[in-house]
């Protein structure tokens, strides 16, 4: 095993290990269980209006669930490391700034990925015991964009935590990816409805914010619709990966001035 | 040969001069202390030479390379002044996670942990998250992380301070065990009565310049000096006003 791959996998391995260590975990499992409540508890007496009701609110749930954690994650990369130093030590190793970023990242990511998978086979067995439909391939499909969301989302929290402190980062970041995944679709509207300078914002915005929408197939699993093609699948993945390295390129750009 | 070269090496924070002008080296085998009061740019000085930061002016190199790069780091094994470490983990987890950056493969790393929690004296605490460790076993963990990777140059920024007397000699025996072996150490330190045991030679350092660079033995011929003599002397009215 390369040397490269070797640092990256100790970096990797502590934020996932800091995951279980600092009880983040539990937080996971109390979070699923949220999700499964009302999908236990709700008999719709094969009204199939209500059953989809009930699963449009244990997805949404699972989005925003998946954000904070993927935020909870990664917001936090940084700053415990500035504050109570231990970046010296790792940075005094032989190990490259950008490694350093890299490790951390693919930790997080990995981090948010086992708890978002957590959250959809908990959402798959509670569909097909109560529907008797198991795991259909649209879900299949949710899930491989909804790691393309995290993907965005760990990047976006990764960058951010070498600017900011945890909290305003949260915030920030937070309302950024709910505005954009409820929003952003329509944002080009928005923009021809008002005056110069908020069509210019929202214009910006359009171009330069990460848009969440691509990534959300809430809708399509609710109403059983079919399939998206595996290409658009990956024209999706392939925009949140240029998404995060830009993120991942500018983090890489301050880190490697930041003096400590 | 020289392990570390500072010729003219200069470094100002805003308005400040951390560095101004120092000029130094340490040849191998030989063990430094740095001395300094606080805010003197022994820190800053490490931290140069770690890579962390470059020099505005003047030229570092350690093993004759920058140690902005990882490869010139794969020589030197550093423990920090403050020894806080990731308080979720025990210590052998926080070796393997050194050595996983150090690029050592797991048998290795594993063998060389169990050696040196020995070594430190902490094979009682091994399992035990950091967390729960004191000061004084922090600082063992520190040392132990610093020689994991077996490195031929040691930096250790105040590495007496918070230490009980018997850790104080443990780690003066180590340092001189590390000697021993050809390896280079280079620390900082206001314990002045450490220096002069365990040091070839000392740099006293005032406001980022070298003011007196000598050998113990410099030091022990003369019947009417001492260490701390020569301290005060150099650092003038600074440092009797802050000596207690």
């Amino acid at each position: 095993m390369s040397v490269r791959v070797l640092q990256l996998k100790a970096l990797a391995g502590l934020s996932v290990l800091e995951l279980y260590r600092r009880k983040d975990l539990i937080v996971v499992f109390v979070l699923s269980a949220v999700i499964l409540l009302p999908l236990a508890l709700f008999s719709p007496f094969g009204l199939s209006g209500a059953s989809r009701y009930v699963n449009e609110l244990a997805l949404l749930l699972v989005w925003l669930f998946s954000a904070v954690i993927g935020l909870g994650v990664s917001v936090r990369l940084f700053p415990p490391e500035f504050e109570s130093r231990t970046i010296y030590p790792m940075l005094a190793k032989p190990v490259a700034r950008g490694t350093v970023l890299a490790g951390k990242y693919l930790g997080a990511l990995a981090a948010s990925v086992s708890a978002l998978a957590v959250f959809y086979l908990a959402f798959g067995l509670l569909v097909g015991l109560r529907q008797g439909v198991w795991f259909p391939m649209i879900l299949l499909q949710a899930f491989v964009l909804h790691v393309g969301f995290m993907v965005v989302v760990t990047a976006l929290g990764l960058t951010g935590s070498l600017f900011l402190t945890p909290s305003a980062n949260l915030t920030v970041c937070g309302l950024l990816i709910v505005g954009m995944l409820f929003f952003g679709q329509r944002l080009p509207a928005l923009a021809a409805a008002q005056p110069l300078p908020g069509k210019c914002a929202l214009t910006v915005l359009h171009w330069i914010g990460p848009h969440m929408e691509f990534f959300d197939l809430r809708q399509r699993v609710v109403h059983d619709w079919p399939a998206l093609g595996w290409g658009v699948c990956a024209a999706v993945l392939a925009y949140a990966a240029v998404y995060a390295a830009v993120c991942l390129a500018l983090a890489r750009c301050v880190f490697d001035k930041k003096r400590f | 040969m020289d392990v570390v070269r500072l010729d003219g090496v200069s470094k100002a924070f805003g308005a400040v001069r951390a560095v101004d002008g120092l000029s130094l080296s340490i040849r191998q085998g030989e063990v430094l202390g740095f001395l300094g009061t606080n805010g003197a740019g022994k820190t800053t000085t490490i931290k140069m030479l770690l890579g962390f930061f470059r020099p505005d002016s003047g030229r570092l190199t350690v093993w004759n390379g920058d140690p902005c790069e990882p490869a010139t780091r794969r020589m030197i094994g550093y423990m920090p002044e403050t020894a806080y470490y990731y308080p979720y983990l025990n210590v052998r987890e926080l070796l393997a996670f050194y050595g996983g950056l150090c690029g050592m493969p797991k048998p290795l790393v594993r063998t060389r942990s169990d050696e040196l929690v020995e070594r430190v004296g902490l094979a009682g605490a091994g399992s035990r998250l950091l967390r729960t460790y004191s000061k004084g076993m922090l600082q063992r963990a520190g040392i132990a992380q610093a020689l994991l990777h077996d490195p031929s140059l040691l930096i250790l920024d105040e590495p007496f301070t918070g230490l009980d007397p018997l850790a104080r000699i443990q780690l003066r025996d180590l340092i001189l065990e590390q000697k021993k072996l050809g390896k280079t150490v280079f620390f900082s330190s206001h314990e002045l009565s450490e220096a002069e045991l365990i040091c070839d030679r000392v740099a006293i350092l005032k406001q980022g310049a070298l003011v007196w660079s000598g050998t113990v033995h410099d030091v022990a011929g003369d019947g009417q000096q001492n260490l701390e003599r020569i301290f005060l002397k150099m650092l003038g009215d600074v440092a009797r006003k802050e000596a207690p």
